[in-house]
């Protein structure tokens, strides 16, 4: 019995090399899509692992003013309203806002530099110079994020000019630039004092765009909330409502993913058509002349299974190679512009790329599933059709 | 010995081109001989033969080896009697055209639990008996159609067969190698094989015990 599986074993393997067009264009088209859809995939994995790390660093809570239903500037005495709530710890004030250098649009946070090492901020490591501290209140000290510095050539030590709503020029002094190592997140971020930041945005006086809440050690957060929730005007997120926003916003962009997923699903669904097709004539007499010198039906099965599953695992596996290559090692050109939504991008710059068991499970089984279906059921078919007439319809 | 009782064969049944191909033959084959089916072209040789040889299922009637009906069988057990028991070459020869005249001669070893290279002496003495030992090495679709056949021959002798079934061995190789095949088919009716053949070819008449004329589907 040994024997004859591993006869079956090297005709099959043998079939690979003599049906040499059948298997490279297997091969190429699997290549093709599996590269494509890996690069997304892995890429948007890593992205949602950047949104996850955001959220993680964001506060407890973020607590909005509602005016006429819309976010507005929310007054600084709610910070102290808040802090009397039961179960907070404490309380942050903070002013943000996007600002645009050439094509790009980068976020400015303005925190109380005395409050910092509260904030998820102070968690990321530094590339070169020093954080925020409580003397650059005003100062027009900045903190940026590894992607601006690389986009505008500045380091720590440097100055920059932004240019405020109302284009005021106003020019800051960089103290210190952020590192990637661990996370994008403050890639496109420039971090100031909240009196700078005030300044800047032209807040009303005694207002800030958002609180920051910190619950006591060991409470859940959405329990904190239900009791500010009594506030009027307020309107209060929790990290799980944050990570959902982030997670929209990459599915918005990711009209790409039903776009490259169709393109593979329909990569995949030519190889198969054609396989029934063309290689299903060929392969029909092959299973005649097979069965009639005693290959039994599973025998025949065994030999298709055995190529198709071959072919697959190496033409997806390599193309996942490929696409973790062209994400990770080459930045996913063309790919990371339309994710990010970035024109440009320093040469610095590293796209984070995520190798998840789903992703790798489903890209195999929407390659691979097909081709067995498209190979193996017409060849059972053939195995279970009298030799003679799979031979002879062949032959004409 | 293989018998058919009223067998029949009718493709496409029920269909615009139903054709009647055998109709009701019933026939003998002993153990040990050389046996040819004759008749006009379409008159259901290379059918009769297919159904003989368990590669095509009749409409009706039953076939027998030995004394045992086998149409009841189930597939695995003819696919299985084939393996072990049968040699075949066919009208249209059908060989792998990408594979070699060699491993065309071993392919059916490899439905078996043998090594197929232990049978590469063998098979290149066999090649080498009807004169094309050195077109081995030679991939198929590259032999002249008479060079073809004689490996379709030596393939269905490959596992030295207890039945050989053979559609029309003769056609398409010369005079001399016509006559190593009549020598051949009839060494192995003398080594207690038993051959059943299609031709028009009369020197494999005169050679054969028994022959059965075929007309229309019919015994003629
Ligand atoms: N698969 C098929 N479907 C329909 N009709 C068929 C099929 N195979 C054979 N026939 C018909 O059955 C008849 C017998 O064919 P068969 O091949 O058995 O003849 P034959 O005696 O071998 O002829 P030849 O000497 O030309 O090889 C012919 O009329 C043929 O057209
Ligand atoms: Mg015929």
């Amino acid at each position: 019995m040994l024997k004859k599986h591993r006869n079956i074993f090297s005709y099959s393997f043998d079939c690979l090399k003599r049906y040499r067009m059948r298997s490279i264009a297997i091969i190429v088209t699997f290549l093709v899509a599996t590269t494509m859809i890996s690069a997304v995939l892995f890429a948007k994995d890593g992205l949602e692992r950047e949104a996850e790390y955001s959220v993680s660093v964001a506060p407890d809570l973020t607590v909005q003013y509602l005016k006429a239903g819309r976010v507005a500037q929310i007054p600084v005495t709610y910070a102290d309203n808040i802090s009397r709530v039961e179960g907070v710890d404490r309380v942050l004030l903070r002013t943000w806002g996007y600002v645009g250098i050439g094509t790009n649009t980068y976020t400015v946070i303005g925190l109380d530099p005395s409050g910092l090492n509260y904030s998820g901020i102070a968690a990321s490591s530094l590339e070169s110079g020093r954080f925020l501290n409580a003397d650059d209140s005003g100062a027009g000290n900045v903190v940026v994020g590894q992607l601006i510095a690389g986009i505008l050539d500045v380091t720590a030590g440097d100055d920059m000019i932004l240019l405020s709503e109302s284009v005021d020029a106003k020019r800051f002094h960089i103290v210190g630039v952020f590192s990637d190592k661990e996370s994008i997140y403050t890639a496109d971020m420039i971090v100031m004092s909240l009196e700078d930041a005030n300044e800047f945005f032209k807040m009303d006086e005694g207002m800030v765009t958002d609180l920051c809440v910190y619950v006591n050690e060991g409470l859940v957060p959405q329990d904190v909330a239900a009791k500010m929730s009594a506030m009027p005007n307020v309107r209060i997120l929790d990290q799980d409502l944050l990570l959902r926003g982030y997670k929209a916003a990459y599915a918005a962009k990711g009209g790409i993913f039903t776009t490259l997923w169709t393109i593979v699903l329909v990569a995949v669904a030519l190889i198969a058509f054609s396989q029934a097709i063309v290689v299903g004539h060929e392969s029909k007499f092959e299973v005649g002349l097979l069965k009639t010198f005693g290959f039994s039906t599973l025998d025949v099965i065994e030999v298709r299974l055995i190529e198709s599953l071959t072919l697959g695992f190496f033409a997806t596996s390599l193309g996942m190679l490929f696409g973790f290559a062209y994400a990770a090692i080459f930045n996913a050109p063309g790919l990371v512009d339309i994710l990010l939504g970035w024109a440009f991008l320093p040469s610095e710059f590293r796209l984070p790329v995520v190798v998840s068991f789903e992703s790798v499970f489903s890209i195999y089984a929407v390659t691979i599933i097909p081709l067995l279906i498209t190979t193996v059921v017409p060849a059972w078919l053939n195995a279970i059709t009298d030799p003679e007439l799979a031979m002879r319809r062949a032959a004409t | 010995m293989i018998e058919a009782r009223n067998i029949t064969k009718i493709y496409n049944r029920g269909k615009f081109n139903e054709t009647a191909a055998v109709v009701d033959i019933s026939l003998k084959i002993k153990d040990k001989t050389i046996v040819a089916l004759t008749g006009p072209s379409g008159c259901g040789k290379t059918t009769m033969l297919s159904m003989l040889s368990l590669i095509l299922t009749p409409s009706s009637g039953e076939i027998l080896y030995d004394g045992d009906g086998v149409l009841r069988a189930s597939d695995f057990w003819k696919t299985v009697f084939r393996r072990n028991n049968f040699g075949f070459v066919f009208q249209h020869i059908n060989l792998l055209p990408q594979y070699t005249a060699l491993e065309n001669v071993l392919l059916p070893i490899y439905a078996s639990d043998e090594d197929p290279a232990q049978y590469k002496e063998r098979a290149t003495m066999m090649l080498d008996e009807l004169g094309i030992a050195d077109r081995a090495g030679h991939l198929v679709e590259q032999l002249s159609g008479g060079e073809q056949q004689r490996v379709a021959f030596v393939r269905a002798l490959i596992k030295n067969p207890r039945y050989i079934f053979a559609d029309e061995p003769t056609v398409f190789v010369d005079e001399e190698t016509s006559k190593i095949i009549y020598r051949t088919l009839t060494r192995l009716r003398d080594e207690g094989r038993t051959v059943v053949i299609s031709t028009h070819d009369v020197e494999l008449m005169k050679l054969s015990d028994d022959t059965f004329r075929m007309c229309k589907g019919r015994r003629a």
